[in-house]
């Protein structure tokens, strides 16, 4: 007979502590206890549990989903979950895919923030007609630390990233930092990357040495999936601020100039809605795992989101849509059926009580080249 | 004290019982529900709850705010399991008390009570997890088997009685709630009033008494009974809200499925003629009484679940004409007001898992129906429609009568101050 205390907690045994992914935090922050810590590793390995249960499914294609999911984890995620999995991430790969299509001979280059287990880099330079492309990753160092260590043993991952021979790759002494011709992991504390002042060259100098291999002339895209929301609405913003005038832009930090420098775009995926009943359960449930998700009140909805991308720099355009509607939007019908056909999805209400409350916000700025030409035709939400 | 009071004692301390016991009770189960007919009729008064999930602890609330068995009349229609982390727990308990009071209590079948559908929502893991075999997943789905579809709920009241049926309480007003026909109230979890409403009979305006307020120390309801007479449960009851529906037959029987109504079924009599006892099909009227859900159309429309129909008000409204109902009580669908009136009081949504999911931040409901001992009362009552009205209710539109609707509206329990598992469950987010 079992008592109370033995019963087991289906949730944390066989689910996990949730979905976070919680890129973007980590050690280096001496207000977090070590046990929050270790619930960030946790929270680490569980996006990809998800991931890989989209893909078993059916949902996702995606060959090296389960190269990043320790034997033994693996899980059939909830068909909500493996729905909102599915659009999230091909939303995502929509907004990529759009800007990699754009003037395909010119050379791009994408920023991952907090990029964690994320295989997106792997799938680009596997397709058939890879990009012509430079992938960063940025991630704190007990992270990167597990993504290398991960390509080192996996000659899928190598193959992908046309890592032949020991030379095409170089890594840190502390096996933490990764480069090869086209694929850079950077570890590195977000938090340190900051808008530098007008006066300060020496802290312009000095944060631009962190990121190798960064061209400052290629059309550039930022991803964020959900990775600055943690950080304070002033972190986020210096982080923004840091690619957009201090890397990308004319290099005096001059906001007014950032719109003339290199085409940049930004791509955010966040939680939004945290004032009605399921957000503010949502922010008190995190809250007692210990995670705060500190610029969610600062961008609330989808009009925040979109003016935080035009003040932001990104002038060409900015535009946002909630999961919930670019599922409804964004998926073709025949797409729909398909994807309604793997699993029956028995809580529509819960679904698009939880898909309205994470958003995808895309801006962007042109400078000369017609880089995000492509985003002009994709579909945002008519703000109310 | 026999076995069975000790299984359900054991169970209500949120403690399984042996696998061996698992299987009698099964059994036992079985044998009562295979003399039920597929549409149980139930003699009013009686509480009638919506989802449960595997919320037990949720369950511990309802039987609060509700009053326990066998003092009061349950029915409920479906989903005991799935989704929450005590399916075992709650579903056994409600069979035990099936077993033990089977005519206190009427369990019909929900679309979740599905050999398929349980194993991807989280039952049959959690069966394997708890007793180590599929074999407790298997009883359990035997009894599925054998659960009504639908239960017609006769001689309610077309009036609210001056409490909720079965409340032992010793402070219980006899005061007659002739001065007003739609109440609710709204607790939280530690029992406070959170919020109150009051809304009196047409034509006598006077009596109108609307306020929200916190109301301090906690339970001491009986104190408001001077201005809100309806309410005078016991220490603890929680919120209730009492309303009627206004179009309908007056006399009319309640009908009570878990999903909704079928294309393939225009008279309550053809729900008799269905073969029940197998696993739930993928389509078809059996189909459609578990799956389908209201919808702000006209006619029938596709279900964006892939199983079932969205129906409109029209049909409601041609289906209890035709079948003498004055409400189709349902459940199924998530409402984050706890129940939900739709097409002027035809239909109602009864939510009873608050919190769903641990995550959704919903509160829960269940309805109460009086027994019909006004000798047809002609109190004229408009539906009590939470959500569009915000609990506040709006002059009667319809002016017609039907039975009177008590509805408790409560919130999660507070996991933390009633002896709950010290590990809080942990919801799901994409982050």
């Amino acid at each position: 007979m079992m008592s109370a205390s033995q019963i087991p907690n289906l949730n944390t045994l066989r689910r996990g502590g949730g979905r976070a992914r919680f890129r973007g935090r980590g050690g280096a922050d001496g207000s977090l206890s070590k046990s929050n810590d270790r619930a960030v590793q946790g929270t680490d390995n569980d996006a990809s549990v998800s991931r890989l249960s989209a893909v078993a499914l059916g949902y996702l294609q995606d060959p090296f989903a389960d190269t990043v999911v320790a034997s033994g984890l693996e899980s059939r995620r909830l068909p909500i979950i493996n729905r909102g999995t599915y659009v999230r991430t091909t939303a995502i790969d929509h907004l990529v895919t759009q800007f990699l299509s754009q003037e395909p001979q010119t050379k791009k280059q994408i920023i991952s923030l907090g990029a964690g287990t994320d295989t997106r880099a792997f799938r680009l330079f596997a397709s058939q007609s890879p990009p012509n492309l430079v992938y960063h990753e940025i991630d704190f160092a007990v992270n990167t630390a597990a993504k290398v260590k991960l390509i080192r043993s996996t000659p899928l991952l190598q193959r992908a990233l046309g890592i032949e021979r020991p030379e095409d790759a170089t890594i840190s002494d502390a096996g933490d930092a990764l480069y090869t011709g086209v694929y850079h992991i950077h570890p590195l504390d977000l938090r340190s990357l900051k808008r530098a002042s007008a006066t300060s060259d020496a802290a312009h100098a000095d944060s631009r040495v962190h990121l190798r291999g960064v061209d400052t002339t290629f059309p550039t895209l930022l991803i964020s999936e959900c990775c600055l929301v943690y950080l304070s609405p002033s972190e986020a913003g210096e982080v923004v601020g840091y690619f957009s005038e201090t890397l990308f832009g004319a290099g005096d930090g001059d906001a007014k100039r950032s719109s003339t420098g290199t085409p940049l775009g930004l791509i955010l995926y966040e939680p939004i809605r945290p004032d009605d009943a399921f957000g503010r359960t949502m922010v008190s449930n995190l809250a007692a795992r210990g995670i705060h998700l500190q610029t969610l009140h600062q961008y609330a909805s989808l009009a925040a989101q979109q003016k935080r991308l035009r003040e932001q720099g990104f002038s060409g355009g900015q535009a946002a849509a909630d999961v919930d509607f670019i599922w409804e939007r964004w998926v073709s019908d025949e797409e729909k059926e398909r994807v309604s056909g793997l699993e029956m999805l028995d809580e529509m209400e819960e679904w698009k009580l939880l898909a309205q409350h994470y958003c995808v916000a895309w801006g962007w700025r042109e400078g000369s080249a017609g880089a995000f030409t492509g985003w002009r035709g994709i579909q945002g939400q008519i703000v109310d | 004290m026999s076995d069975l009071d000790r299984a359900i004692a054991q169970l209500r301390a949120c403690r399984l019982i042996p696998e061996t016991q698992v299987r009698e009770l099964c059994y036992k189960a079985r044998e009562l529900l295979i003399e039920e007919g597929n549409v149980v009729s139930v003699d009013a008064p009686v509480t009638i709850c919506g989802d449960i999930h595997g919320q037990f602890h949720d369950l511990m609330e309802l039987f609060r705010v509700g009053g326990d068995v066998p003092d009061t009349n349950y029915l409920f229609m479906g989903d005991f399991v799935d989704r929450g982390f005590y399916s075992l727990e709650s579903f056994l308990l409600l069979l035990c008390l099936k077993v033990r009071y089977p005519d206190r209590i009427t369990l019909i079948r929900g679309n979740h009570e599905s050999r398929q559908i349980t194993t991807v929502y989280g039952f049959y893991d959690e069966c394997i997890r708890k007793y180590g075999s599929a074999n407790v997943w298997r009883h359990c789905c035997e009894v599925f088997d054998y659960l009504a579809l639908g239960a017609l709920v006769l001689g309610a009241s077309s009036e609210l009685e001056p409490t909720g049926p079965a409340l032992n309480d010793t402070t219980q007003s006899t005061m007659p709630i002739d001065s007003g026909e739609l109440e609710t109230e709204v607790l939280n979890s530690k029992g406070e009033v959170t919020y109150s409403s009051y809304r009196p009979r047409q034509g006598v305006p006077s009596d109108v008494s609307t306020d929200a307020r916190n109301i301090s120390p906690p339970r001491d309801i009986s104190s408001t009974t001077g201005q809100t007479p309806l309410r005078s449960g016991p220490p603890g009851t929680g919120a209730s809200g009492e309303g009627a529906g206004s179009y309908s037959s007056r006399t009319g029987a309640v009908l009570c499925v878990h999903g909704g109504l079928s294309p393939l079924i225009d008279t309550v009599d053809k729900i008799r003629l269905i073969d029940r006892k197998q696993e739930v099909p993928h389509e078809g009227a059996m189909c459609d009484l578990l799956w389908s859900d209201p919808d702000e159309i006209d006619g029938w429309g596709l279900s964006p679940r892939g199983a079932g129909f969205l129906f409109g008000g029209d049909i409601v409204k041609q289906f209890n004409y035709r079948n003498d109902l004055s409400l189709i009580a349902r459940a199924h669908q998530l409402v984050m007001e706890g129940y939900k009136e739709m097409f002027d009081g035809g239909i109602v949504t009864v939510w009873s898992a608050p919190n769903y999911c641990y995550r959704c931040g919903n509160v829960a409901s269940i309805l109460e129906l009086g027994e019909d001992t006004s000798n047809g009362g002609t109190v004229t009552r408009s539906n009590g429609d939470y959500e569009r009205s915000n609990g506040i209710m709006t002059t009667d539109k319809f002016g017609v009568r039907s039975p009177g609707r008590r509805y408790r509206v409560f919130e999660a329990a507070a996991q933390d101050t009633r002896g709950m598992p010290a590990k809080k469950p942990v919801a799901d987010y994409f982050l």
